[in-house]
C-alpha cells in the first residue's frame, strides 16, 4: 500500500515537478519578454551606475535594449542594459554592449501605457525630421521607435499603424538615397538597386486587408517605375497599367484616388507622346482612357475626407486640360 | 385726363428706357475677369508668330478686353498687372491663346482652378519641383475665391492662399526680420467667421506673437503657453485645438526645466503640474490620432523628470 502510495506519490511528484518546471520556464520566458524595451531619449551608457563613471557610448531613441538589472544610487534609479550602441552614425555601424543608464528614459513592455509613450515619442521624432533645423537623424529615431512598438506591443491598437509608419519611413529614406545615384535615372527599373520591401511585406502579412496593407502595396509600385521615360511610350503605358491594376485590386485603399489619378495622368502623357510621333489613333485612344480614369477619380473622391477632397478638383482640371487640348505633359522636353 | 396721362407717360417711358439702356451699357462695360491655368506667352497680336511681350504665369489676374481668332483657335486680348506680386503695378496688354484661360463663366471653373492650385502646391513641396510653384498655387487659390465667391471651395481656397502667403512671409521674417502681414488671414476670418478655415487662420496668427528666441528665460514660454491655451479655450472645435493645448503643455514643461536650472523649485513644480494638467486634458479630449500618444509621452517625461528643454547634462 505504502509502495503503491509511494508509486502514486512519485508519479504525482514527477508530474508536479514537470508542471513546476514548465511553469518556471514559462515565467522565465515571460520575465525575459518583459525585460525588452527601448529608450525614449538619447542617453549615455556608463560602466557603473554613476554619472561620473566611464562612458561606453550613446544609446539613441528606439534602440532595442534588454534590461538585466536595476539599482538605486543617491535616490536615483539606474538600469543595467544590454543595448545596441551607435559607433558611427554616418556609416550606420553599431555594436551591442552592456552598461548602466538612468532608468527614467527606459520604457519596457511592463511600463503602463508603454505603447502610447513609444508611439508619442515616435510622432515627436517624425515631426522633428520634417522640420527645417530639426534634430539630426530624427527620421531614423522615429522609424526605430515605431518598429519597437510593433515588436513589443503586437496586440496594441497602435501596432498596425506603427509598423506601417516604420516601413514607410524606411522606404522614403531609401528612395531618397537611391534617387541620388546616377542609376536612378536609368529607364528600366531593373537597372537600379531596388528598395528593400521586406518591412512593407511584413505589414501586408501581419495586417492583411487593412488600410496599412493597402498603403504598403501602393509604396511597392515605386520599385517597378521607370527612372526616366526618355520619350519611350512603353514606360507610361506600363506604369499606367500598374496604377490601374492597384486601384482595381485595392478598391478600399486610401490611395485608390491617387492611383487612378496617376494612371490617368500617364495616359494624358501618352496623348502628347503619340501626338508628337504623329500616331493620332493611339493619341486619341489614350485621351479617351485618360478621360475615363479621371472621371472615376472624381467619382471616388470624398469631399468630407480632407485627404481625398483634393482629388476631384485635380481630376476636373485634368479633364478640362484634355478637352481644351492643353498639354498635360511636355513630350519634347522628355525626349531631350 | 387720359390725354394728360398719355402726355406724361411718354417722357416717363423715354426716361425709363434711357436709364435701362445706360444700366445695360454699364453692365456690358463691366470687364470680364479671368485667370490662367498654364503659363503662356503674351503676344502683341493674336497668333503664335506675333511678337512676344511677356510671360503670364498660372493664376495671373486677367481682364478680358477683346475676343478673336488666329491659327484656327480662339485668342483673347487681355490686360494684366505686369507684376502679379505687387499691390500696385503697371498694366500690360496683349493677346494670348484662350484655351488656358478660365473665367467666371467656365463650367466647373472653380474646380478647374482649385485643381491646378493643388497641383502647383504639390510641385512646390516636391524636391526639384517647378520654380515659383508656391506663388502659382497662392495666386490660383486667390482666384477661386475672387472669380467664384459662391463656390463651396471658396473658403478653403481663400484660406490656403492666405496660409501659403503666411508661410512664405514667415520664412522671410526668420531670414530678414521683415514683419508678417496679417491682412490676408484676417480677411479669411472676416469673410468666413465661425468656419474651420477661420479657426485655422486664427491659429496661424499666433505665429506673429511668438518670440524669435527664448534665450533660456521664462518670459517667452510663459507668454506663449498662455496664448496657445487661450486659443484652445476660444476655439474648442478647431482642428488645431489639440495641437494648441499640446504646445501650451510643452511650453509649461520647458518652464519646469528652466526654473529647475534657476533652482526655483516651487515655480518648477507649479509649471510641471500645469503641463501635466494640460497634457491630461489632451489625452482626455483626443482619443483618436497622434495627439493622445504625444500627450502621454509628455506626461511620462514629466513624471520621470526627463528634461525636454535644453541640453541634457549628465
Amino acid at each position: 500500500m505504502a509502495c503503491s502510495l509511494n508509486n502514486a506519490n512519485m508519479f504525482t511528484l514527477k508530474r508536479a515537478l514537470l508542471t513546476l518546471c514548465m511553469a518556471l520556464a514559462a515565467t522565465t520566458a515571460l520575465a525575459a519578454d518583459k525585460e525588452h524595451g527601448t529608450v525614449i531619449s538619447e542617453v549615455t551608457l556608463f560602466v557603473t551606475p554613476d554619472p561620473q563613471a566611464q562612458k561606453l557610448g550613446r544609446v539613441t531613441r528606439g534602440r532595442d535594449i534588454f534590461l538585466m538589472d536595476h539599482t538605486t544610487v543617491d535616490n536615483k534609479p539606474w538600469d543595467h542594459l544590454l543595448a545596441t550602441v551607435d559607433v558611427d552614425l554616418e556609416r550606420e555601424t553599431a555594436r551591442e554592449i552592456s552598461g548602466w543608464v538612468p532608468a527614467n528614459v527606459v520604457v519596457t513592455t511592463s511600463t503602463p501605457n508603454g505603447d502610447q509613450i513609444i508611439y508619442g515619442e515616435a510622432v515627436d521624432s517624425e515631426n522633428q525630421a520634417e522640420q527645417r533645423g530639426g534634430r539630426k537623424n530624427a527620421a531614423d529615431d522615429a522609424r526605430r521607435l515605431y518598429y519597437r512598438l510593433y515588436e513589443y506591443f503586437p496586440s496594441s491598437p497602435l501596432a498596425g499603424e506603427a509598423l506601417w509608419r516604420a516601413a514607410d519611413i524606411l522606404w522614403q529614406l531609401e528612395k531618397a538615397d537611391i534617387r541620388r545615384r546616377p542609376s536612378s535615372r536609368e529607364m528600366s527599373p531593373d537597372m537600379r538597386t531596388p528598395m528593400d520591401d521586406q518591412t512593407l511585406r511584413l505589414v501586408m502579412k501581419k495586417f492583411p486587408h487593412t488600410p496599412w496593407a493597402d498603403q504598403a502595396a501602393f509604396n511597392m509600385i515605386d520599385n517597378k517605375l521607370c527612372g526616366s521615360w526618355k520619350g519611350e511610350t512603353k514606360c507610361p503605358e506600363k506604369e499606367s497599367e500598374l496604377y490601374e491594376k492597384y486601384a482595381r485590386e485595392h478598391p478600399q485603399s486610401p490611395k485608390v484616388a491617387e492611383a487612378l489619378f496617376n494612371a490617368a495622368w500617364r495616359q494624358g502623357a501618352l496623348v502628347e507622346m503619340y501626338r508628337t510621333q504623329h500616331e493620332q489613333d493611339k493619341s486619341e485612344k489614350a485621351r479617351k482612357k485618360a478621360m475615363e480614369l479621371a472621371q472615376e477619380v472624381a467619382a471616388k473622391s470624398n469631399e468630407n475626407d480632407p485627404k481625398l477632397a483634393d482629388w476631384k478638383p485635380r481630376a476636373m482640371e485634368f479633364m478640362y486640360s484634355l478637352q481644351q487640348g492643353i498639354p498635360t505633359y511636355d513630350a519634347e522636353a522628355d525626349r531631350k | 385726363m387720359v390725354r394728360h396721362w398719355k402726355k406724361f407717360e411718354l417722357p416717363l417711358l423715354l426716361a425709363m428706357a434711357a436709364t435701362a439702356a445706360l444700366g445695360a451699357g454699364a453692365y456690358a462695360a463691366e470687364p470680364e475677369r479671368a485667370t490662367l491655368i498654364r503659363e503662356v506667352s503674351l503676344y502683341a497680336s493674336a497668333g503664335a508668330n506675333a511678337q512676344k511681350l511677356a510671360q503670364a504665369g498660372r493664376g495671373s489676374g486677367l481682364t478680358i478686353l477683346e475676343r478673336g481668332n488666329a491659327d484656327g483657335q480662339p485668342w483673347l486680348k487681355i490686360s494684366m498687372a505686369a507684376d502679379q506680386e505687387a499691390e500696385v503695378s503697371r498694366e500690360v496688354t496683349g493677346w494670348l491663346p484662350a484655351k488656358a484661360v478660365v473665367t467666371g463663366a467656365t463650367a466647373n471653373g472653380d474646380q478647374v482652378i482649385f485643381g491646378q492650385a493643388v497641383d502647383s502646391e504639390r510641385q512646390a513641396e516636391e524636391r526639384g519641383g517647378r520654380k515659383g510653384a508656391a506663388q502659382d498655387a497662392l495666386r490660383l487659390y486667390s482666384r477661386v475665391a475672387e472669380l467664384f465667391p459662391g463656390s463651396p471651395l471658396a473658403a478653403e481656397a481663400m484660406w490656403r492662399a492666405a496660409d501659403i502667403r503666411w508661410q512664405l512671409t514667415k520664412s522671410a521674417f526668420i531670414r530678414t526680420g521683415k514683419p508678417m502681414e496679417q491682412k490676408y488671414l484676417l480677411a479669411v476670418i472676416a469673410k468666413f467667421p465661425q468656419s474651420k478655415q477661420a479657426e485655422l487662420a486664427a491659429y496661424d496668427l499666433l505665429d506673429g506673437q511668438m518670440c524669435q528666441e527664448w534665450r533660456g528665460l521664462a518670459e517667452c514660454p510663459i507668454k506663449e503657453a498662455a496664448l496657445y491655451e487661450q486659443y484652445a479655450h476660444e476655439h474648442p472645435q478647431s482642428p488645431k485645438a489639440a495641437e494648441a493645448l499640446y504646445n501650451a503643455a510643452w511650453r509649461q514643461a520647458a518652464l519646469a526645466d528652466i526654473y529647475r536650472i534657476e533652482n526655483d523649485n516651487a515655480k518648477s513644480d507649479a509649471a510641471r503640474k500645469k503641463a501635466t494638467a494640460l497634457a491630461q486634458q489632451i489625452a482626455g479630449q483626443s482619443p483618436q490620432g497622434d495627439w493622445k500618444p504625444r500627450a502621454l509621452d509628455l506626461i511620462y517625461k514629466l513624471e520621470k523628470k526627463i528634461p525636454i528643454y535644453g541640453v541634457l547634462i549628465e
